[in-house]
């Protein structure tokens, strides 16, 4: 049985709330797709994690709408934000059931993603280890998309999840990052970040 | 592998990719009309290009015809994967495939729903429209006329974006919409829906339709 914690009501701002629901359902759907095409348990469980995030956040958003909405007139302009947060949360549940997938060991028939790289890109997560050569480094200076095609769409620092992160973001030892690009690309850059390569070519 | 099987594995593959595509798409274009002014065309009426314009709605009605073809693509895809013949011991990987086209129609099923609320008449709250950073956008859609330069490139080689400071949010094909990647071939007769600041319209415009009056409807 999954544990459920009991959400108790903060005073988070209602766009910052959307805005998070929004951001990481998006970021499930490419992890959830990468996770079940090529059989990726890792990135499966990422989204099966994130799930539980986004219910919390509905919850968290659901309660604020209750305390915002004052008479008819409040409820009438804030049907429009629940209908969207419950779509992004029908968004996450899909993803979840994408990734469970790969977690319940049913499998996509694995020619399927075979030809699925060679005319999609995907994801990859790679965690920067002891003797990298990017540790520390600022993400503009590692000029990833010019050099291998790569590019880093989500950080994982710690609990946190850094969305589209800037070009000034540095990435630091520890950190997960989630990169898309073409399969040559990213296993490169996957032996870069954990120390395996340790030079970064023109 | 015996290359008919091959032919029919890249068939699926074909069939789903366009799925995934089509119903990312209608994400994008359902938070695009969210995020929308509804009244950016009475803002816009006195401008030449005021014809091109479109509002929340028209963004909305476009999500809303994409999910009925999003219903088609994955009838297609269903019945592709369950008569390609396949063996006992692959029933697995097909029943995983059969599930990921089922996940992806309620994707675009929840993508439709967003785009309800606009066509509900509901006002966007202010809420919604500091959920996507440029909310005094516009958009805008423009046809791609024979003596345009667009014609055969790939969005990378077209550089809309730095040239006209327009964003290709789609680009519609006949009964398709493509959701817009770096190697998408723009062709004659695409209709480019593109977001962006009001000075970027008519460099646009320049771009897709040079000569040629282009009627949207």
């Amino acid at each position: 049985m999954p544990q459920f914690e009991k959400i108790e009501y903060k005073p988070i701002p209602v766009s910052d709330l959307l805005v998070e629901m929004k951001n990481l359902s998006e970021l499930m759907i490419d992890l959830a797709y990468s996770a079940a095409l090529f059989n990726d348990k890792e990135l499966a469980e990422d989204v099966i994690e994130l799930e539980s995030r986004i219910d919390t956040l509905a919850y968290l958003l659901d309660m604020e709408i209750m305390v915002a909405a004052r008479d008819a007139e409040d409820a009438e302009t804030l049907i429009g934000v629940s209908t969207v947060a419950s779509a992004a949360d029908k968004i996450s549940d899909a993803a979840a059931d994408i990734a469970a997938i790969v977690t319940r060991n049913i499998g996509i028939h694995p020619i399927i993603g075979e030809i699925f790289e060679k005319v999609e890109e995907r994801l990859m997560k790679a965690t920067v280890k002891e003797g990298s050569v990017i540790a520390g480094k600022r993400i503009d200076e590692l000029d990833l998309a010019a050099r291998m095609g790569v590019d880093i769409i989500a950080i994982r620092r710690n609990k946190d999840w850094i969305l589209d992160p800037d070009e000034t973001d540095r990435v630091f030892l520890g950190d997960i990052l989630i990169t898309r690009g073409a399969p040559m690309g990213i296993k490169e850059f996957k032996d870069i970040a954990e120390g395996k390569l340790t030079k970064l070519e023109d | 592998m015996a290359d008919h099987k091959q032919e029919v594995f890249e068939e699926i593959v074909t069939r789903f990719v366009e799925l995934k595509n089509t119903s990312e798409l209608m994400i994008d274009l359902a938070y695009s009309s969210l995020m929308l002014n509804s009244n950016t065309s009475e803002l816009m009426i006195d401008l030449a290009y005021s014809s091109l314009m479109l509002n929340s709605k028209d963004l909305a009605e476009e999500v809303e015809r994409l999910e009925e073809y999003v219903d088609k693509l994955h009838t297609d895809f269903e019945l592709l994967a369950l008569t390609s013949d396949f063996k006992k011991e692959e029933a697995s990987g097909f029943l995983g495939l059969i599930r990921l086209g089922v996940a992806t129609e309620r994707i675009a099923d929840a993508a439709a729903e967003m785009a309800e609320v606009v066509l509900r008449g509901i006002e966007p709250h202010p809420v919604l429209k500091l959920t996507i950073r440029e909310a005094e956008e516009t958009v805008i859609q423009a046809c791609v006329t024979e003596d345009s330069p667009l014609i055969n490139k790939t969005l990378k080689e077209a550089r809309v974006p730095e040239e006209t400071g327009m964003w290709i949010l789609a680009i519609k094909r006949g009964e398709k919409s493509l959701r817009p990647k770096p190697y998408t071939t723009i062709q004659l007769g695409d209709i480019l829906i593109a977001s962006g600041y009001a000075e970027g319209v008519e460099d646009l415009k320049k771009l897709a339709s040079p000569q040629h009056q282009c009627n949207v409807e």
